[in-house]
């Protein structure tokens, strides 16, 4: 994604610093941030299609208009198949919980005892016993202590993910406006460099986005191919959720290898290999992802060095909890390539003393004019 | 979200009017390539850009006056005072290579600039609007080349 030079110490401080205060108020605001970051996201999809048909000769505004109708009509039929689900499954969401939680457990207590057979220093640390103990505390704590919360945080989201619609609708409607309404509070001096980097920006997270998007296909492909082949039940659902979640860097992969892993467990609670075997699909997609998918569609990840990585996933969370955890790699890749274009127009020398120079000449004029 | 009253629409219109590159266009047209236009005030003596600096667009004189300082000999010998209605910078509106004088303002100078990204994006997205702009400007580039070459003292390329 990132075009440009490594950071100096002080930039990337700044960078280290904004993601930080940018974290702590986003976890105040994250109703809005969320279908913020998507509707971006979206924005950068369907602008090829808006521009597809302008080149058709379709207004621009009429153009954005139908996408935009195009998105609502979408968003209704998520709508309306989110409620019948919900209907459908309100008597037994709870139950059923508990049952794939179980079939987790299970899959625990069985893979210990398989260790146990294979290995006696694990049966003399009475690995199995351990493991189930463990289980059952966490399985207990997290049914009732965080389900609850984690549900009312995710539903108290979703009214606000209706926002998406209208929010891409205006960014595709008014984004040229918008980017000279910014361009405009930029000095002379810097002007021409600020458009050439806010131009090279804007591409960058055009290839990125579409990247993106074309890389989560290719991985529910492979994943809800790889699921059906096992016998999975709702293959490609898990397969789209899976891709999903694979833009949270690192954790969002772990998170969905460990649910579809429970969810083939508690299907087959005779046949444990299913539950390996989607582990082995996992690894396996995650590996073509790193050396092909990646390669070919995003070409390059954020670039960012794994120590750093690693902080800032620890300052994420403990400026933002979850949210942080979540927000914090992507946030900190868009907010280094702003730091870095910001560092790059404001420490250029001629543009510097050109901007003195008009600033001068600005005082100057202003002065003789009162006289 | 409506960021000009019809007024102000038309006076961008009738001030566009008057540049050479616009006048095939339709007012219809105008206001499209409006979007595309970033509008910026100098003063007198500031620097519009500088010789060296990478060039990635043409600035469009709307009001005011501006000199050329150029270092290069054949240069030296031209007319190099613009007004209103003239272009500076229009070679790097095709590539991106470092600008060859350095424009400074006369006189309090309004001008709008259209840079390559955005050009580029008007020729692909609207031909008709894109093929009149360009056309003009291409006019004007082989008429500065001639009087270049003739060495009449007028209007050269930078």
């Amino acid at each position: 994604m990132r075009t440009f030079p490594q950071p100096s110490a002080v930039t990337l401080l700044a960078t280290i610093l904004s993601t930080c205060l940018l974290l702590f108020l986003f976890q105040k605001i994250i109703w809005i941030v969320v279908p913020l970051l998507l509707a971006l996201m979206l924005y950068y999809c369907l602008r090829p299609v808006v521009a597809a048909l302008v080149v058709r000769g379709v207004r621009h505004k009429t153009a954005a208009q139908f996408v935009w109708l195009f998105l609502q009509l979408i968003t209704i039929a998520i709508v309306l198949e989110m409620a019948l689900l919900a209907l459908a499954k309100s008597g037994t969401w709870q139950s059923d919980f508990g049952r794939y939680l179980a079939g987790g457990q299970n899959l625990l207590k069985k893979t210990a005892e398989n260790l146990e057979q294979m290995a006696p220093i694990f049966r003399s640390m009475k690995m199995s016993e351990q493991v189930d103990i463990l289980a059952q505390q966490f399985t207990d704590r997290f049914s009732n202590g965080n389900l609850l919360p984690i549900a009312m945080r995710v539903l108290k989201l979703l009214p606000s993910l209706l926002l998406i619609p209208y929010i891409t609708y205006f960014m595709l409607n008014d984004s040229t406006r918008m980017k000279k309404y910014i361009i405009r509070s930029v000095p002379n001096a810097f002007f021409e460099k600020s458009l050439l980097l806010f131009s090279r920006l804007d591409s960058s997270l055009l290839n990125y986005f579409q990247g993106l998007i074309l890389l989560t296909l290719l991985d529910t492909a492979c994943l809800a191919g790889g699921l059906e082949i096992l016998g999975i039940k709702n293959a490609i659902w898990l397969g789209l959720a899976s891709a999903v979640l694979a833009w949270i860097p690192y954790l969002g992969s772990v998170i969905a290898c460990i649910v579809v892993v429970v969810v083939a467990a508690t299907d087959f609670p005779e046949k444990y290999w299913v539950a390996y075997a989607c582990l082995v699909l996992f690894l396996s997609v995650r590996t073509l992802d790193d050396f092909i998918f990646v390669p070919l569609t995003i070409g390059r990840k954020l670039h960012v060095h794994p120590v750093l990585s690693i902080l800032m996933l620890f300052l994420g969370a403990m400026v933002a909890g979850a949210t942080g955890l979540i927000l914090t790699l992507p946030l900190f890749g868009v907010v280094a390539v702003i730091c870095e274009t910001v560092s790059q127009v404001v420490t250029d020398r001629r543009l510097k003393a050109r901007y003195r120079a008009a600033r001068q000449l600005t005082s100057s004029q202003g002065y003789d004019g009162h006289c | 979200m409506r960021f000009f009253s019809a007024d102000m629409n038309e006076q961008r219109v009738a001030m566009l009017k008057n540049v050479p590159i616009f006048h095939e266009l339709t007012n219809k047209e105008i206001l499209e390539v409006d979007e595309l236009l970033h509008e910026r005030a100098y003063e007198p003596d500031e620097i519009i850009f500088e010789e060296g600096d990478q060039g990635h667009g043409v600035f469009i004189i709307i009001s005011g006056k501006v000199r050329v300082d150029p270092c290069h000999k054949l240069l030296k010998t031209a007319n190099l005072e613009f007004g209103p209605g003239e272009l500076v910078g229009e070679l790097t509106l095709f590539d991106e290579a470092p600008r060859t004088a350095t424009v400074v303002a006369i006189e309090h100078t309004v001008a709008v600039a259209l840079f390559q990204a955005e050009f580029s994006s008007l020729l692909t997205k609207n031909k008709s609007i894109g093929v009149k702009v360009l056309n003009e400007i291409a006019r004007i580039l082989s008429r500065r080349t001639r009087q270049l070459l003739l060495q009449e003292k007028h209007c050269p390329s930078i």
